[in-house]
């Protein structure tokens, strides 16, 4: 059971490195794929509105006990009003808004676009690994595992005596895909439309941002008790000061 | 703002390029990055690469942004040829460009065509309107020909859309105050210290606003503003200690009559003269009579 395997050298080289280097290689032409592919978008002025008075009311929040109390209640009835305040999201307005992004015709696309150009060569990738390299034991782990990654980790071996620390090349294509970024951002520069994993995680935490995130605004506006902070900085003053002369 | 480490990086670069050591790209590409104003050097350090073909080609792509920024280099200096020739190299790279358009627009502003500049922008701004620069350049227009009232009007409509732009506050800001218009100065200021509550310079501006206003209350902010811009500095900015003992001596004159004592601080004007005596003895002794005896009269006042 603990014998060690010896596993020919013949497989680093014909195996191991190729499937790297495709990879890689993979990568940098989606990249400059998606480069061409990329249409300019045009901003939407109520998005950036929305977003730009979210960054003003977060700061109003923050610094909420840096002014004097009229300034704020004042600011906090303009951001919080019933009827005109700019946080307040009508509940029609906001079911409304979700339904327009699904079916908006450019939007649409392009989200495709980008799940297309990530999905297509993972899908390829996937199955040329799957059609040549299967079969045989590719690698071993360093580390020991438990038996319940047999499954995951060494699918064309139907030996269930191996220990699991012998994978196949599909667990070694797994790394590759995760583990590349790190290459890709040095040599493709900062952004890189190979940042799969980000974007996998974006896409299922997808909701629709502006209205949820305004109500959230408003409600911690609402919240917020206004502690005037500027006498304190007067006894402050005086000790900086006293430190300063004496 | 420009942080402590960054400021001794690009004096230290600064004297480097100057003294004829190399890293000139690398100075160029700090003052990008840090947006700072240093038109003189910039064009000299940028056309002495831009016109050495060999170091042209060692930028690669990058040499057109390097022509962008020696293009406004130049015309801060006034020296229209060179911007001209610049934009021109960029036009026949990028014909039909929004950034090339934004150049000419800018060098008409510069020869002081305001009539074309302006409608320049406005077909611009017609293709995209969400473009804060465009918005800026026309707002610098009118300040130029001095018409603060339509410089007004567009930066508060440019507000409206982009309202954490603490930059184009600081502007209205200004310009209300040289109008005048000490109130809505005062809100501005506000939105300055909300945004960035820990600069001292904006609460000692606010300060000043607030003392011009006048009124007791007025006053009595000013002086909690002029405190707390001395706790920012450690006690180092002078106009905050004389907005204090301005401050008292003011508000120690409105309430003459009334009983109603500031019993906040009683020590902080002494406190704040003192601070000024050792200071003016340390850097301007000559000066020290003409302090005390103004320090008398306030307080005797």
């Amino acid at each position: 059971m603990a014998e060690d395997l010896v596993l020919d050298t013949a497989i680093r080289d014909w195996v191991l490195i190729p499937l790297s280097v495709v990879m890689v290689l993979i990568g940098i032409l989606r990249y400059f794929v998606s480069k061409l592919m990329r249409s300019s978008q045009v901003p939407d002025p109520k998005i950036v509105k929305e977003g730009q008075v979210i960054v003003r009311a977060r700061n109003l929040r923050a610094g909420a006990n840096f002014i004097s109390p009229k300034s704020f209640r004042a600011r906090r009835v303009y951001f919080c009003n019933e009827e005109n305040g700019l946080l307040h999201v009508p509940k029609g307005q906001a079911q409304n808004a979700q339904a327009q992004m699904f079916s908006d015709p450019n939007m649409a696309m392009d989200m495709m676009k980008k799940n297309l150009s990530m999905i297509i060569p993972q899908t390829l990738t996937f199955a040329w690994v799957n059609f040549f390299f299967s079969g045989f034991v590719a690698a071993k782990i360093p580390f020991p595992l438990t038996q319940r990654f047999r499954s995951m980790l060494q699918n064309g071996i139907d030996l269930s005596t191996v220990d699991v620390s012998y994978v196949s090349s599909r667990s070694w294509y797994f790394l590759n895909l995760f583990g590349l970024r790190g290459l890709f951002s040095l040599i493709l520069g900062e952004e890189n439309a190979t940042d799969d994993t980000q974007r996998m995680m974006q896409m299922s935490g997808f909701g629709f941002d502006p209205s949820k995130s305004l109500g959230a605004e408003k409600d911690s506006l609402d919240i917020i008790q206004h502690e005037w902070a500027l006498p304190k900085f007067e006894q402050r003053a005086e000790t900086v000061l006293k430190d300063l002369v004496g | 703002m420009v942080t402590k480490t960054e400021e001794t990086q690009l004096n230290r670069l600064e004297n480097q390029v100057d003294n004829g050591g190399g890293g000139a790209w690398e100075y160029l590409c700090l003052v990008k990055k840090l947006k700072v104003r240093r038109p003189d050097k910039v064009l000299r350090h940028g056309l002495s690469i831009l016109n050495d073909p060999k170091k042209r080609s060692a930028l690669g792509p990058d040499v057109w942004t390097l022509y962008e920024q020696v293009s406004i280099a130049a015309m801060d200096c006034q020296c229209l040829d060179v911007a001209k020739d610049c934009i021109k190299v960029l036009q026949k790279q990028f014909p039909e460009s929004k950034r090339v358009g934004r150049l000419e627009g800018i060098l008409l502003e510069a020869k002081g065509l305001w009539a074309e500049a302006e409608k320049a922008y406005s077909s611009l701004l017609e293709d995209n309107p969400l473009d804060p620069v465009l918005h800026k350049r026309r707002v610098a227009i009118a300040k130029a020909q001095g018409n603060f009232p339509t410089a007004i009007e567009w930066l508060n409509k440019y507000l409206e859309t982009f309202m954490a732009d603490h930059d184009a506050w600081r502007e209205l800001a200004e310009i209300y105050v040289s109008l005048q218009m000490y109130k809505q100065a005062a809100f501005c200021y506000e939105e300055l210290i909300l945004s960035q509550p820990t600069v001292p310079l904006y609460h000692l501006a606010y300060a000043d606003v607030l003392y011009t206003l006048g009124g007791v209350e007025n006053i009595l902010l000013a002086k909690k503003y002029y405190a707390s811009a001395i706790d920012l500095t450690g006690g180092k900015n002078t106009k905050a200690l004389f907005g204090i003992c301005l401050c008292s001596s003011a508000i120690a004159q409105l309430t003459k009559g009334r009983n109603k004592e500031d019993k906040e601080s009683p020590e902080l004007q002494s406190l704040a003269a003192a601070a000024l005596e050792k200071d003016y003895k340390q850097r301007a002794p000559a000066k020290l009579l003409l302090l005390t005896s103004a320090l008398k009269s306030l307080k005797t006042s």
